[in-house]
């Protein structure tokens, strides 16, 4: 079985020369660098494309919300005359041959006729 | 008592805009970040700028850093995969030249510049003992930056490569193995 924490390579010779190899710093003035890309950053002007995204961003949320409560509140109402889920979501009234010939069914769902 | 502020108090400051508070976290981690870097990448400009490259990308996320890590693991994590993608792209770029090159090598190995820490040993031994390193296969050469360079632990590089512990403790030997060859 494989000793997962064996160490045998932390002690030898090579290995403190590696650890004595490891470097430390980049150049001179790192952290100013860093510092000065972030400010940079910071003053940049977003373009339209970021902006448009970012926008997006906020509203889908909103508009995922409003399909849904749209969506069960029709169902809710077309159910009655709906076959499935979907056809009461999106207020469909069921197909048959009966009522493709007639345009009953539509004066009922435009409330034009009783 | 204490006056050194924790790395929660300056990630704390850091967040809410204290620039002094951000740039004495990157003085902290310069060490670790600059071993992932350059011992990948090998010390220039394009180590220089996916070093400070990790740092914009820890500031652009301060706020989800929730500390179930810790920060020196969060960053050399994301050293590291910078400087994978860093090799990737150099790769490329070369091979658009260069046919017929062996993928898992990279194909110039730069020399050596000694850093501001050369005082222990010879800056001759340095400087060969990083320009074996780069000689490495990547993968074998992600897994000395981590365990020698970073002295992170079996599991925590097993963790940041994403591979089991196993295979980092076979990749650490036959790592070593080259080295002592290329070394004697």
């Amino acid at each position: 079985m494989i000793d997962l924490e064996d160490d045998r390579f932390g002690d030898g010779a090579l290995a403190r020369s590696l650890r004595n190899a490891a470097p430390h710093r980049f150049a001179d003035g790192f952290v100013e660098r860093v510092a000065a890309r972030l400010r940079a950053q910071h003053s940049r002007v977003p373009s339209f494309d970021e902006v448009l995204q970012r926008q997006f961003l906020r509203i889908i949320p909103l508009a995922a919300a409003a399909s849904l409560i749209l969506g069960l509140y029709s169902w809710w109402g077309g159910r009655a005359i709906s076959s499935s889920l979907i056809d009461a979501a999106l207020r469909l009234p069921a197909v048959t041959i009966a009522n493709a010939y007639t345009t009953d069914e539509l004066f009922v769902m435009l409330g034009g006729s009783d | 008592m204490n006056d050194i502020p924790t790395d929660e108090e300056l990630v704390a400051r850091a967040r809410l805009g204290d620039e002094r508070a951000f740039a004495l976290l990157v003085e902290r981690y310069e060490p670790a970040v600059a071993a992932t870097v350059i011992g990948m990448l090998g010390p220039g400009d394009d180590a220089d700028d996916v070093g400070q490259e990790t740092f914009i990308r820890f500031h652009r996320a301060i706020h989800d850093f929730r500390g179930d890590a810790s920060l020196k693991t969060y960053l050399v994590h994301i050293a590291m995969n910078l400087s994978l993608n860093a090799l990737k792209r150099r790769k490329r770029s070369l091979l658009r030249f260069v046919r017929g090159e062996d993928d898992d090598h990279p194909l110039e190995v730069p020399e050596t510049r000694p850093g501001p820490d050369a005082r222990v040993e010879s800056l001759e031994t340095r400087a060969r003992v990083r320009r074996a390193v780069m000689q490495l296969p990547e993968h074998h050469r992600a897994v000395i930056v981590l365990r020698m360079f970073n002295g992170c632990s079996t599991r925590e590089t097993a963790e940041l490569l994403g591979v089991p512990e196993g295979t980092v403790l076979s990749r650490l030997s036959r790592a070593m193995k080259e080295l002592e060859k290329k070394l004697s």
